[in-house]
């Protein structure tokens, strides 16, 4: 992939300069079923992300991407291969463990269904923190409150709220107990252009201006354009990368692993 | 259609196993209710037949009181003579005329206490050689004041062998006899203590006047019953008051009176069935109105491709009959299987009943009919939702279920409870007009309004519970109070279930304390005797008696004598008048007149009691607004052996005297045969001065040889009065219990469900951090909080209603309310525990759930 352009990195996924790896995964394989039915999800995969980076990954359906977030994140067993997130070797953990990595250093945006509909906003943004036993931070929260612009909805019931504002929510929550590493599986999928553009902008922002690190599944080549690198999944295998990309670029590489 | 609907059933079959085993328990106590009865019946029969053998009965021809304490088979009618045998003895075609001799007795077993089986009856009878219906299976027949024969039941239940020495009281006297037979008796005898004494032993102990209840004629063979008993008819109705009946008229009529008797039990057990099946229907309901919410699209599919709402209705229901229909099949088998349990383990204490448990059609039938309609009829109105899906609905790409306003539940609710509650007021302050059927409609429209109140109260009442969790269990509490009061109908159609039973249990439980503390306050106002004697037989042998007013220090023992006799006001004679209830006989009781003001302290709020003392009688105030009669109302008394017309002298209302009426001693004895006649307590006062420990002492060795009396002082015997409520409140226990663990199913059912329907949410907690003992604890306090909601208002609302009775029921010895506090908190305890254990499997089925798929689930 190296003869597109200099700014392609080589195909192992390393960072393309010295700046810190916040997580990467090696020779991560993921099988589902056993015999004649086996699928393999991964195929054996080898990439860092980069502290301080929004990285994006694409991928047709069934490339492996969403496996690979889970696999990163602890919600799901890779069959072999090591995960170190932050530091810590998620493969080897328990599920007791994992709860803990997920709860103290890791924050989540789904796509659809992000909010326990019985609570606020408020109550939403901060359970992580109280399910942590945490005290809230209550600068930081004004601050991610303010910077996803949710001020007049925190008493609001999920079910109040829009689409983008629910996303939004969730987006706080993520970010509100400070995590090492954001995942979020397809944020925009079922959001309208602008709410997408408010949350990913939002998504920017807190890499740009907070400094925090995000790994984002994405199937959007608008949406991944946000990303300052992204990462291309076919058949379970890391195909590709594009750092500094641009819709126009990505929709390049996309129809050339086409 | 059809493939569709039990294709949902056999898909999501785990979420139906909690309904189908509530319709179960349900009807197996419906199944298992017919079935006992069924064995009762079959049981008593036998009895029936094996004790009475005769072709042909003699009895007498008129209605009386009841004649032996034993309570008799058929009408009770005067007695007649014994000697009528020998005349009946001498007619053509007879071959054997024995007169019917029994009474009570108590047997000393070998352990040195009597032998006896709960309620079970405990006699003595007559046994002669010649007699067919019984035949001595070892040793031989007693022979002598001094011998008795046992029923093989007893002997074995007494320990005794053939040839030991024992005690018995026969006829009221104790003597030492010696065992020197086993009698085989040819039908499971359920508990009772048989004792067999020789036909003179008999006659003195149970016909010292010479006259008996019935005369049993053995036909010679090949003679017609009842040709033989038109001619013996002349006979003795030349002789006597006397009839004959045939043999198989007489079973049959006893045969009728034990099926009445027992059809009480059955309707007592059946109205537990039913709240048993009421409850269950929750259950179902809940189910179903779960299953249909999470269904939307699949319903809004089938709709969108042509099922018309009909169809979804039938396609609901026919689901609902199928679960109805296996529950009730179970129930059906378990019902039986209960009751052979339970057969045999009651003839493992000693109670042998019939080998037979006959499962008829009709058990099967009613069964499977209640079980199956009740769950269709819970499955309604969640089917009548799911016929108005809008097809639309299954292209909405997610579902929003629309909450139906509660608006009308709580008006109707409301407006119930108010009037249930006006209707209990004016019980209370007007108690006197029929306050008990109001009472009663009152607290249904109390409780039913409290159903249908219950989820617009939910939310408010589950916050309050909720409060202190929330405050110091974060976030759990805050995330359980969130899921109980997002579906306030959920809820409060779980709790509901549970509301109910522990209104019952609530309310059982004030009536109990009550009942007790007005026992104790009943004692308390009428007794100032200084020690008292009982029998834990039912009556106190007269020779007890007679020894206890021997004792050095007695002044005075006043016993309290039940009988039976018939009341008519004069010249209306018994059967003619109203009120006075055809052939019923009335309880009466004999008391000293002189014990008014010596031993008890009963006044006379009409009248004066002084009269008795003058032939005249007292009666209760209840009896006199019943019958309408008063002070001067002259009455006819008619009694197996007499009659006697006697004029009412006081008017009195003490719930300490157990009879309407009571006649003075004299006129007691002789109305009453000593032998039909049982003395129910004795009221010692001692001589001023005198040591009560040591007379009671003096008192207790008298008595001793009697192994059932005991001596009791006031407070101690209305602690022994206490303990009886608290044996009846064990059994209402029990029998709530069943519906109170349906109710605990329904809420494992709500959970487990509702685990099922919050998989992604769970998913996304868990995705976020929350650990899986967080989450199985979110459920348990989701549970309690059900459980205490449910167990609050159902308490509340049965102490609530309970406390009414006491005032409604004053007359009849209910006059002091006591709450039990104690049992009210170590309820709320029990639902906390109760919660606890429902949460067990719904929590551990959540924290099981993979965090992955319930993230990804569609």
């Amino acid at each position: 992939m190296g003869r597109h352009s200099d700014d392609r990195a080589p195909t192992d996924g390393a960072p393309r300069d010295d700046r810190p790896v916040i997580a990467h995964a090696r020779a991560l394989v993921k099988t589902y079923g056993t015999g004649d039915t086996t699928v393999r999800a991964l195929a054996g995969i080898d990439v860092d992300f980069v502290r301080g980076e929004l990285t994006a990954i694409m991928g047709p359906s069934g490339s492996g991407k969403s496996t690979l977030m889970h696999c990163m994140a602890g919600l799901d067993d890779a069959t072999s291969g090591t995960v170190v997130v932050d530091g810590e070797d998620v493969s080897g953990m328990s599920e007791r463990q994992r709860t803990r990595l997920r709860r103290t250093r890791l924050g989540f945006v789904f796509q659809a269904y992000n909010l326990v509909p019985t609570l606020t906003a408020a109550e939403n943004i901060t359970l992580p923190l109280d399910i942590a036993r945490r005290a809230v931070d209550r600068d930081h929260f004004d601050a991610v409150v303010d910077a996803v612009g949710l001020r007049d909805r925190l008493h609001h019931r999920p079910n109040e709220l829009s689409g983008g504002q629910q996303q939004r929510v969730a987006c706080a929550r993520a970010l509100v107990s400070r995590p090492a590493v954001v995942f979020a599986d397809e944020p925009t999928g079922n959001l309208d252009s602008r709410s997408s553009g408010e949350v990913l902008a939002f998504l920017r922002r807190s890499v740009d201006d907070l400094g925090q690190s995000v790994v984002m599944v994405t199937h959007d080549p608008s949406a991944a354009a946000v990303a300052h690198r992204v990462v291309f999944l076919a058949d379970g295998r890391l195909v590709g990368e594009l750092a500094h990309p641009t819709a126009d670029t990505i929709l390049d590489a996309l129809r050339e692993l086409g | 259609m059809l493939r569709v609907t039990l294709r949902g059933i056999r898909a999501h079959l785990v979420r139906f196993v909690l309904s189908v085993l509530a319709v179960t328990l349900g009807v197996a106590f419906v199944a298992g209710t017919y079935s006992l009865r069924a064995m009762l019946a079959s049981t008593f029969s036998e009895i029936v037949a094996s004790s009475l053998t005769g072709d042909v009965y003699v009895r007498g021809s008129e209605p009386a009181g009841a004649s032996s304490p034993l309570g008799t088979l058929g009408e009770s009618r005067n007695a007649i003579p014994l000697d009528l045998a020998d005349d009946v003895a001498a007619v053509d075609g007879v071959d054997l005329a024995l007169p019917d001799l029994a009474g009570p007795a108590v047997l000393v077993g070998a352990d040195g206490t009597a032998v006896s089986q709960g309620q079970a009856p405990s006699f003595a009878q007559s046994l002669d050689p010649r007699d067919p219906a019984v035949s001595v299976a070892a040793g031989r027949a007693p022979s002598g004041p001094d011998e008795v024969a046992l029923a093989s039941e007893t002997l074995e239940a007494s320990g005794l062998a053939l040839g030991d020495r024992t005690s018995a009281v026969i006829g009221g006297e104790l003597r030492t006899v010696a065992v020197v037979g086993e009698v085989e008796f040819g039908a499971p005898l359920a508990g009772a203590t048989v004792v067999f004494v020789d036909v003179p032993t008999a006659t003195a102990a149970y016909a010292p006047g010479g006259l008996v209840e019935t005369i049993t004629v053995h036909a010679e063979p090949g003679v017609d019953a009842r040709a033989l008993a038109e001619r013996l008819d002349a006979v003795v109705s030349a002789e006597a008051d006397a009839e004959t009946i045939t043999g198989d008229r007489l079973r049959a009529d006893a045969r009728a009176e034990i099926d009445e008797a027992l059809g009480f039990v059955e309707t007592f057990l059946l109205v537990f069935a039913g709240i048993s099946l009421f409850v269950g229907a929750f259950i179902i309901a809940n189910t179903f109105a779960m299953s249909v919410r999470q269904r939307m699209r699949e319903l809004a599919l089938l709709r969108a491709l042509g099922a018309s709402p009909a169809q979804v209705f039938a396609s609901i229901l026919v689901q609902a009959a199928v679960i109805g229909l296996v529950g009730s099949a179970l129930g059906v088998v378990a019902g039986f299987g209960l009751v052979t349990l339970l057969r045999e383990v009651l003839g493992r204490f000693g109670m042998s009943l019939s080998g037979e448990i006959p499962l008829d059609g009709y058990t099967v039938t009613v069964s499977l009919v209640v079980g199956t309609v009740m769950s269709v009829v819970a499955a309604a109105v969640p089917a009548r939702r799911a016929a108005l899906t809008a097809p639309v609905e299954a292209m909405r790409d997610d579902v929003v279920v629309q909450e139906r306003t509660l608006r009308w539940r709580a008006l109707v609710g409301s407006v119930l409870t108010l009037g249930g509650a006006v209707a209990v007021v004016l019980a209370v302050r007007r108690p006197e007009a029929s306050g008990g059927t109001v009472l009663g409609v009152g607290a249904a429209a109390v409780l039913v309004g409290m159903l249908l109140l219950a989820p617009v109260v939910a939310r408010a009442s589950l916050r309050v519970l909720a409060a202190p969790l929330v405050a110091t269990i974060r976030p759990l509490g805050r995330l359980a109070r969130g899921n109980v009061t997002r579906n306030p109908r959920r809820t409060a159609n779980t709790a509901g279930a549970l509301m109910i039973g522990m209104a019952l249990v609530g309310a059982s439980a004030v009536l109990a304390a009550s009942a007790q503390g007005s026992t104790r306050s009943i004692v308390a106002e009428a007794s100032t005797a200084d020690l008292i004697l009982r029998s834990a037989a039912g009556d106190v042998p007269v020779e007890a008696l007679a020894g206890a007013r021997e004792v050095e220090g007695v002044v005075a023992a006043d016993a309290v004598t039940l009988g039976s006799v018939l009341l008519a006001e004069a010249g209306r004679g018994p059967g003619s008048g109203p009120g006075e209830g055809s052939t019923d006989p009335t309880t009466v009781v004999g008391i000293d007149p002189d014990a008014f003001g010596r031993t008890m302290a009963i006044e006379a709020t009409e009248g004066s009691l002084d009269r008795l003392a003058d032939g005249e009688v007292a009666i209760q105030r209840a009896e006199a607004e019943d019958t309408g009669w008063g002070i001067g109302t002259e009455l006819e008394v008619t009694s197996s052996t007499g009659r006697a017309s006697v004029v009412v002298g006081a008017v009195i209302d003490s719930p300490a005297i157990p009879a309407p009426v009571v006649l003075p001693e004299p006129l007691f004895a002789e109305l009453v045969p000593a032998e039909q006649a049982a003395v129910n307590l004795v009221f010692v006062k001692a001589e001023p001065g005198t040591d009560l420990g040591e007379l009671r002492e003096s008192l207790t060795d008298v008595v001793a040889p009697f192994v059932v009396v005991s001596v009791l002082d006031n407070d101690e015997f209305a602690s022994e009065l206490a303990a009886q409520v608290d044996q009846v409140l064990v059994i209402l226990y029990a029998l709530l219990g069943l519906s109170v663990v349906i109710a605990i199913l329904g809420i494992v059912n709500t959970l487990a469900l509702s685990v099922i329907e919050r998989t992604r949410e769970i998913g996304l907690m868990r995705a976020v951090g929350l650990g899986r003992l967080q989450l199985a604890g979110t459920v348990a306090i989701e549970s309690v909080l059900t459980a205490l909601f449910g167990t609050v208002v159902g308490v509340a609302v049965g102490v609530a209603l309970a406390s009414a009775m006491p005032s409604v029921f004053a007359d009849v010895g209910l006059g002091t309310l006591v709450v039990p506090w104690d049992t009210v908190g170590w309820i709320l305890v029990l639902a906390v525990v109760v919660g606890v254990l429902a949460a067990i499997w719904p929590g551990i089925r959540a924290a099981r759930l993979p965090v992955l798929e319930a993230v990804t689930v569609d």
